[in-house]
């Protein structure tokens, strides 16, 4: 009468743990790092290696070694397949740390040595994308999201490789290719096509999930990917031809692109039984928001030809998309491990809290408030050059930083 | 009451800890089915893959099987037809702020 399975996808949650709770201290130690680069960043000098240090440490140190934690534990929740080989994700979170950390010391120590550290990253990367793509592979039937996510994979494998490059750059003192050319592609590969593709992919299944969402339609999924993707690749030619009216089509679309999934989700919301909806689910929800009005800002200043605030924007999607993104769901994730790790053998034999009741819900508006107030400081502190201004905004961050450490580790005393 | 009740009044103990809803008023179980002590159910979930399966499933297990007469437990999980709203009690509903 009712075809059953009983196929389960559970991770062992150590392995998700080990990535978040590492990028929860990496982000501490790079909002640290960038308070002290104070005077370089409010010059508008962001090429320079204590910058370097930091932002690689938050961008792969914080957010893709948490985004890495999530996919081991999402993965299977979305793909409904297990992890190809846990034992493999263990070995290459180590690998992915000591690459992560040795990295961003040699960024702020020893530039030569950049190189080596980064051959030790890829080697981390490498094993998670053989990880992922052998654990897609098994995926019974592939949908959207799929696509999505093995486009997002591509993407950081070309940035990494990109990554190799300029590094070897540093090392050998010459160029394979032109770096400047590299650079922006680093950027691009690594920050629309890996991030938000990801965080796209993913959202198609975690609004629905979080906000009991059904009937809803898919078929706009497709023209989004399609359209973002088109816009990668042309801004990649772009940055080529070197072609001002290519960089601002490929601007427009990838701002099209994205307004057509916000318009997307805002469909699947509405459709939504769960009319309440959790607070740190609100605040990546409001993380689409942000990346709306930078996708249309990039657009504009493609048009008018203003490439200098480009730095400033980099920054505003890095904390305000990508960041706000992760920390959102976040507070949903870990709560959700340390429950199945403490509660879910008693579930059904004594009562046992709700996921809400794992997080304190107070602590999470009052650092989202921190945070979005100290992340506006720095900008403005950016686009003024105002440093008094920016060591302010710039400890509200680390203030934040360390907020967000200690809800953490407080869920995993309940 | 009957057997079948007792079964259908001890599932209401078990809760889907994301909605705080418990599986009967959320509409997950499909069929339940009570011969010679041996409880048969057929449930749901909210979603294909949710990652709460083995807890959710476990849960409905551990209610059960210390209730007198009861001998053992089946649970089996069907993705078809798919769980939907339409499903939920009026009180669920009202829980989620729908009605």
């Amino acid at each position: 009468m009712f075809p059953s399975t009983q196929r389960t996808y559970e991770t062992n949650i150590r392995l998700p743990l080990s990535f978040i709770l590492f990028g929860v201290v990496a982000f501490v130690a790079s909002e640290a790092i960038l308070l002290f680069s104070g005077t370089s960043l409010v010059q508008g000098a962001f090429r320079i290696p204590a910058v370097w240090g930091a932002i690689h440490l938050a961008v792969l140190g914080w957010a893709l070694m948490v985004a890495m934690g999530a996919m081991y534990q999402l993965v299977p929740v979305v793909f409904l397949t297990p992890i190809w080989n846990e034992t493999l994700g263990f070995v290459q979170f180590f690998i992915t740390t000591l690459g992560v950390l040795a990295l961003s010391i040699s960024f702020l120590l020893e530039m030569k040595f950049v190189f080596f550290a980064g051959l030790l990253l890829t080697l981390g990367f490498v094993l998670f994308f053989l990880q992922m793509v052998m654990t897609l592979k098994n995926q019974p039937i592939k949908n959207m999201m799929t696509l999505f996510v093995s486009t997002a994979l591509f993407c950081l494998l070309l940035t990494v490789f990109l990554g190799m490059a300029l590094s070897f750059h540093f090392f050998s003192g010459s160029e394979i290719a032109d770096h400047l050319l590299m650079l922006k592609t680093h950027l691009l590969f690594g920050l629309t096509g890996w991030f938000t593709l990801l965080i796209i992919g993913f959202s198609y299944k975690m609004v629905p999930m979080f906000s009991l969402a059904h009937g809803f339609s898919m078929t706009l999924a497709r023209y989004v990917y399609t359209i973002y993707v088109g816009g990668l690749a042309i801004t990649f030619f772009s940055f080529l031809t070197n072609h001002s009216t290519l960089f601002t089509g490929g601007m427009g679309l990838l701002f099209l692109g994205f307004s057509l999934f916000s318009y997307h989700i805002t469909t699947i919301l509405r459709k939504r039984v769960k009319k309440k909806l959790d607070r740190p689910f609100l605040f990546a929800l409001f993380a689409i928001a942000i990346a709306l009005c930078l996708h249309a800002i990039a657009f504009l200043f493609a048009v008018v030809g203003n490439t200098a605030s480009f730095g400033v924007m980099i920054y505003g999607y890095l904390f305000g998309w990508i960041i706000l993104s992760i920390i959102g769901y976040l507070y949903k994730i870990v709560p959700f491990l340390w429950w199945t790790h403490r509660y879910s053998k008693k579930i059904g034999k004594e009562n046992v809290p709700t996921l809400k009741q794992m997080i304190n819900e107070k602590w999470i508006v009052f650092s989202f408030g921190l945070f979005l107030v100290s992340l506006i400081g720095v900008i403005l502190a950016l686009v003024i050059s105002n440093l008094p201004l920016f060591y302010i905004a710039q400890s509200g961050m680390i203030a934040f930083s360390l907020l967000l450490a200690g809800t953490i580790i407080s869920v995993l005393w309940k | 009451m009957e057997l079948k009740e007792i079964v259908m009044e001890q599932l209401r103990t078990v809760y889907d800890p994301e909605l705080g809803i418990n599986v009967v008023d959320l509409g997950l179980i499909y069929d339940l089915r009570v011969n010679d002590g041996i409880v048969s159910i057929v449930m749901t979930l909210t979603t294909p893959g949710c990652p709460l399966h083995d807890s959710i499933v476990g849960g409905v297990k551990r209610a059960l099987t210390h209730l007198k007469g009861i001998k053992d437990v089946d649970v089996q999980i069907t993705w078809n037809p798919p769980w939907t709203p339409a499903r939920m009690s009026e009180g669920a509903l009202k829980q989620l702020g729908f009605l």
